[in-house]
């Protein structure tokens, strides 16, 4: 039981970088911008994130410095994609590799080379009062770091945005059909640059978190393919905020249970638990993309005078 | 007219890189009338009512309405100043509700939710006013396409449009169902609004409207009230010369009457009617059943056959199976039952590069997305579909010199305005793009030929020239399948006429003794009569 | 996306558009500089590193060539289901498991004569990169798996592949990180001239060419370019579609498998963990800076291959993070594109 709740507790903040860098992705999916320069945005924001804390002093300064920095990202991918109508994939590779090379190069200048890297507080757990005294439940969900409540109330909050207000639903039909959407008043490119840019600035913060909440410090390698892991979520989500979550949470649960199995000492090679969270999410997908619906103008651009669209 | 008019549009100029589509254009609209804009394919009517609605940003001109001048730089504006759209293709987010549709982006979406039951009632209520009958609560995506126009006409009222464009409204709709929108027309004006009906169907703005305004080449050529109007001057002005020169040229004719709606299209069919064939059975489609892109059956053992040189007509409302039968009587969709026979030869199950093998050439209708390669050259696109013939290759390699040459040779045997073999088909206009896939359909030698939406949105130049094209087919012996939402076109063009209804032949009509309102009941489902 | 033919062109526009090229090119050392100026370093000579490492001496062109083998291999795994309108982002992980299959078959047929052993080891690359690019294929085609993420969360799958051969199955206990033993002498490729350039090399030539002639004169290389245009209008005309892309990826991945075989046959005569440096990136910028062109592929490798030797040396000599680099490269990209959406809007006003 305790062996159960233990690992729980662990999965949630493990879900957190997953749940971040999803919903950012989804917010400009959603806005039919398909973004793929999240693996890179979120080495940018662990970088940036570390280097603001670490100089400046506290993990709130450095995830809003990570989420300006990623927001950035956003920014130009938006304008390019928007006012330039350049091919979303191809700028969003290109965004992918600047970002890893600028956050290398932030983490060389601001750190340089040293034996002893430097290492920033982790998060502080905020135990919820009443709340984390339930049994089990209190545990898991209520007894975690500020950024953990924030990424759940934040999911919730799109949702709620997204079906159950008129604001979602003229945003929706912006990813749907801009054309239509256009011809009903909706601004298409106000609406995609702001879902591009916050939804970029989300997923430097899930990036941001990792040297947070885990080592400490800041390393190339720390993301591993979250930032990939998290368009896969996008899809098998369905672009919805709520299934997200849920999907976060297998996620997380690979992530963790290949983290066990590691220190454990049991018969089969580490690397072969290690591959597990991408074998299964690619086994996963094989089912995902059945059913899971897509926005129905994800990743084109759109251009009013076309006289060849619609 | 005393009255200050509803809508004033003065000097109006477009242009789109090097093309000038609207050349300094005035066109004025008097409160509660119905006013024709009438022209041929590319003549810019679309585009001047676009520039009304802001879609287009105009080089030049003033708007103004009931003698108030307005900018409309966005549909936000146009929607502002009451102006509303029917768009040709619909412009609704398909997995949305019809309320979600119609309210999205108006006051009553505005707020945190919007409000239900008011906006419910109001809909209900214009529904109920202009004969517009509609589920609310319906999904757009599963609704039939008349259905669909009612939710962009309610979209327009909802906003309290006192100008509303209809743009081609009258395409995909049977008869009876023109009848229906046309009554509701009516009903707007006499409620104080102004309709302003986009088509290049001469019958029908004599039907319904009050004034018509020609348009020609990106400028204004006419502007006549109803009691001025004849058929015939109307369709001189619209093409700038006489519609038919030679009356005894039947594609002349026939493209006329498709193009700009002069005619009644059963008497001109029934003028040039002739013996009906016995030539041997060419194709033979028996029990066939295909499935949808979802996978749902859509035709349920459909029967048909063609004889050499035959053309037999296919009518009917779009979404009632057309893409099925098409796509599955030329090869490239799968057939879950039945048989289809080229001559003694059985075709189901074959790959589709054998049934192009075999003489079966599939002109589709929707040519940016099936029918070219918008990126390449124009040579390689006549090469596409014989990449793999020998004719094409020296030494295992494609001879791309004999296939500019052969290129070059196309674009002047068919007339196609291109800079040359290496020009993007992509830049091509639509009458072009279409010379180059019959250009390539014909380069297959065709036994069977499948037409769909041949001349949609062609102008009237280019439709003779397909026409002229399906006609020298048959007489070498080709039969050809021929599906047009247009019913003139399949009218005048078959020798026999079906309706396609719900994926099922319904009725059938040979040439001479067609009733365009007994196929539209077939079109609608009225008329249950099975062949 | 990727054009099936160049654009008419006319010299003027030719020249033209290579007046925006090397301008855009020009831009984005213009924002390197500036950047390490910002760091406080000095522009001129690391740039002057960058850019003359390569011809310098005889083993800086050398190490050039050979940093071209990958890269080229790479751009083709990327470029060639690039063509079909398919992205091949696991170049990586199939030139690793290409490594893997050359290494097995380098150790353990350590006793076949050169003349056999060579071939197999880079036939077991290519079968190695054709395998792990197939299961992409197989998912894309059979499932309708995006191949985008397929081909990414493969790479992560090889990390831990060779990690595993490295440690378990061949390891060398000294190298001090994941390494396999040496492979035998017999598998090495032979090499030319002093110093020596390796076969690799020529072999990575004459592919070149030999690719270049089938994305354009082939049947199967027209239909993969026109399914990539329009794939919808591909099929309606007989094209075979889903078994075209398939077909091109599994060639994308065999390529990239070859690659890893050259690495271990060529270069490292081992199989070491952090091998594929990042030719994938690399890889990925060479194609698209190409447009997808299997011709200009070779020609632009060759140009990244000389800025990634610059870039060390760079580092020894100017102090500049050899990050910069990468930077000024994925700039090249951005401005190159960029450089096309200014050129059609200033086109179109004239």
């Amino acid at each position: 039981m305790n062996e159960v709740v233990g690992f729980l507790a662990l999965v949630i903040p493990a879900m957190v970088p997953f749940v971040l860098a999803a919903q950012g992705t989804i917010l400009s999916g959603r806005a039919g911008v398909f973004n793929v320069s999240q693996e890179g945005v979120m080495v940018l924001g662990a970088s940036v994130g570390f280097l603001a804390s670490f100089t400046l002093g506290g993990n709130t300064i450095g995830l809003l410095v990570a989420a300006a920095a990623g927001g950035l990202v956003g920014l130009i991918l938006a304008l390019a994609t928007t006012a330039l109508r350049m091919d979303q994939f191809v700028v969003g590779l290109a965004l992918y590799f600047a970002t890893l090379g600028l956050a290398s190069l932030l983490y060389r200048v601001i750190v340089g080379v040293t034996l002893e890297p430097p290492l920033i507080e982790l998060l502080e757990t905020y135990p919820i009062p009443l709340l984390s005294d339930i049994p089990i439940v209190g545990e898991v969900l209520f007894d975690q770091d500020l950024v953990v409540y924030f990424a759940f109330a934040l999911s919730f909050g799109l949702w709620w945005f997204m079906y159950r207000t008129s604001a979602g639903l003229r945003f929706r039909s912006v990813g749907e059909n801009p054309k239509a959407a256009d011809s009903l008043g909706v601004n298409v490119f106000r609406t995609r640059v702001w879902a591009t840019v916050a939804g970029s600035a989300l997923v430097a913060m899930g990036g941001a978190y990792l040297p947070m909440v885990y080592t400490g410090t800041f390393t190339e390698g720390m993301v591993a393919g979250r930032g990939w892991l998290v368009i896969a979520l996008a899809f098998l989500g369905g672009w919805r905020p709520h299934y997200v979550v849920a999907g976060a949470a297998f996620f997380a649960g690979m992530d963790v249970l290949a983290l066990r199995a590691q220190v454990a000492d049991i018969a089969i090679p580490h690397q072969f638990v290690m591959m597990l969270p991408y074998v299964a999410t690619l086994i996963v997908m094989i089912f995902a993309f059945r059913w899971a619906r897509q926005p129905g103008f994800l990743g084109n651009n759109y251009d009013r005078e076309s006289r060849l669209s619609g | 007219m005393t009255e200050a008019p509803r809508l004033q549009m003065t000097g109006i100029v477009k242009t789109f890189g090097p093309v000038r589509a609207l050349n300094s254009v005035d066109f004025e609209v008097a409160p509660r009338e119905v006013h024709g804009l009438l022209g041929g394919n590319g003549a810019g009517k679309t585009t001047l009512m676009n520039v009304l609605y802001g879609l287009y940003r105009a080089d030049a001109g003033t708007i103004e309405l009931d003698g108030a001048p307005v900018t409309v730089a966005s549909p936000g504006d146009a929607i502002a100043a009451r102006i509303g759209m029917v768009h040709q293709t619909f412009l609704q987010i398909e997995p949305y509700t019809v309320l979600e549709n119609i309210v999205l982006g108006t006051k009553a979406a505005r707020g945190e939710r919007f409000d239900g039951p008011k906006a419910r009632a109001e809909i209900t209520e214009l529904s109920e006013r202009f004969g517009l009958e509609v589920d609310l609560d319906a999904v757009v995506e599963d609704l039939p396409v008349g259905v669909r126009q009612r939710v962009e006409i309610l979209k327009a009222l909802y906003r309290r449009s006192r100008v509303l464009i209809l743009d081609e409204p009258t395409t995909n709709l049977a008869p009876q169902e023109v009848d229906a929108l046309f009554a509701s027309i009516r009903a707007m004006v006499d409620e104080d609004l102004s309709v302003i009906l986009i088509t290049h169907k001469i019958r029908e703005t004599l039907g319904v409207c009050d004034r018509m305004t020609v348009m020609r080449e990106g400028q204004r050529v006419a502007t006549v009230t109803r009691a001025e109007a004849t058929a015939e001057s109307l369709a001189a002005t619209m093409i700038g010369e006489t519609p038919v020169t030679d009356p005894t040229d039947g594609e002349e004719v026939a493209a006329a009457v498709v193009a700009t709606g002069l005619a009644s299209a059963d008497e001109v069919a029934a003028a040039d009617a002739g013996a009906v064939s016995t030539a041997p059975v060419a194709v033979r489609v028996t029990g066939l059943r295909v499935d949808n892109d979802q996978r749902v059956e859509q035709l349920h053992g459909l029967d048909l056959e063609l004889r050499e040189g035959e053309v037999l007509g296919i009518a009917g409302v779009s979404g009632n199976g057309q893409v099925e039968l098409a796509e599955a009587v030329s090869g490239v969709r799968p057939i879950t039952g039945g048989s289809v026979r080229l001559g003694d030869r059985e075709l189901a199950g074959a790959a589709t590069s054998a049934w192009l093998g075999a003489g079966v050439v599939y002109v589709p209708e929707d040519r940016h997305r099936d029918g070219i390669l918008p990126t390449s050259s124009i040579t390689e696109n006549l090469l596409l579909g014989s990449q793999r013939s020998t004719r094409v290759k020296s030494r295992g390699l494609i001879d791309w010199k004999a296939a500019r040459q052969r290129a070059v040779d196309t674009i002047s045997d068919f007339s196609i305005r291109a800079n040359g073999p290496g020009a993007l088909a992509g830049d091509l206009s639509g009458g072009n793009i279409q010379r180059v896939i019959l250009a390539r359909a014909f380069a297959h030698h065709p036994r069977f030929l499948v037409l769909h939406n041949p001349t949609r949105g062609l102008d009237l130049k280019s439709t003779e020239f397909v026409y002229e094209q399906v006609d020298a087919a048959t007489r070498e012996g080709a039969c050809v399948l021929l599906l047009s939402e247009d019913l003139d076109e399949v009218i005048t063009l078959s020798d026999r006429v079906a309706a396609l209804y719900s994926g099922r032949l319904i009725g059938e009509w040979t040439r001479g003794q067609t009733d365009h309102y007994a196929i539209g009941r077939a079109m609608i489902g009225l008329e249950a009569q099975d062949v | 996306m990727s054009e099936v033919a160049a654009p008419p062109s006319t010299t003027t526009a030719r020249v033209n558009r290579a007046a925006w090229y090397a301008g855009s090119v020009l831009a984005a050392f213009l924002v390197g500089g500036i950047v390490i100026v910002l760091l406080g370093l000095n522009p001129v000579v690391a740039f002057e590193s960058v850019i003359t490492t390569s011809f310098s001496t005889g083993f800086g062109f050398v190490e050039t060539l050979h940093k071209w083998v990958p890269i080229v291999l790479c751009a083709y795994a990327f470029t060639i289901p690039l063509a079909s309108g398919k992205f091949n982002i696991g170049a990586e992980g199939q030139l690793l498991v290409g490594a893997t299959a050359g290494v097995a078959l380098g150790i353990t047929g350590s006793d076949l004569p050169p003349l056999l052993l060579v071939p197999a080891v880079l036939i077991a690359g290519v079968l190695g990169g054709a395998v792990w690019s197939g299961i992409a294929a197989f998912l894309m085609v059979r499932f309708g798996v995006n191949e985008i993420l397929s081909t990414v969360l493969l790479n992560f799958v090889a990390f831990e592949l060779i990690d595993y051969v490295a440690s378990y199955v061949w390891p060398d206990r000294g190298a001090g990180h994941p390494a396999t033993i040496p492979v035998g002498e017999n598998a090495m490729l032979p090499g030319f001239g002093e110093p020596a350039v390796h076969a690799g090399v020529l072999i990575t030539l004459l592919l070149s060419v030999a690719i270049g002639l089938a994305m354009r004169s082939t049947a199967a290389g027209f239909e993969l370019r026109a399914t990539g245009a329009n794939p919808r209008a591909a099929s309606v005309h007989g094209i075979r579609t889903s078994r075209l892309t398939a077909g091109g990826m599994l060639v994308g991945g065999a390529v990239a498998g070859l690659g890893g075989a050259i690495e271990v046959a060529g270069v490292h005569g081992n199989m070491l963990e952090g091998m594929q440096s990042n030719f994938l990136i690399l890889g990925i910028i060479v194609g698209l800076m190409a447009r997808g062109n299997a011709v200009a592929v070779p020609f632009v490798a060759f140009g990244i291959a000389v800025l990634e030797v610059g870039a060390s040396a760079m580092q020894r000599s100017a102090q500049v993070p050899i990050e910069v680099v990468l930077i000024v490269e994925a700039l090249i990209l951005l401005f190159l594109m960029l450089s096309d959406v200014l050129r059609s809007k200033l086109g179109s006003r004239s």
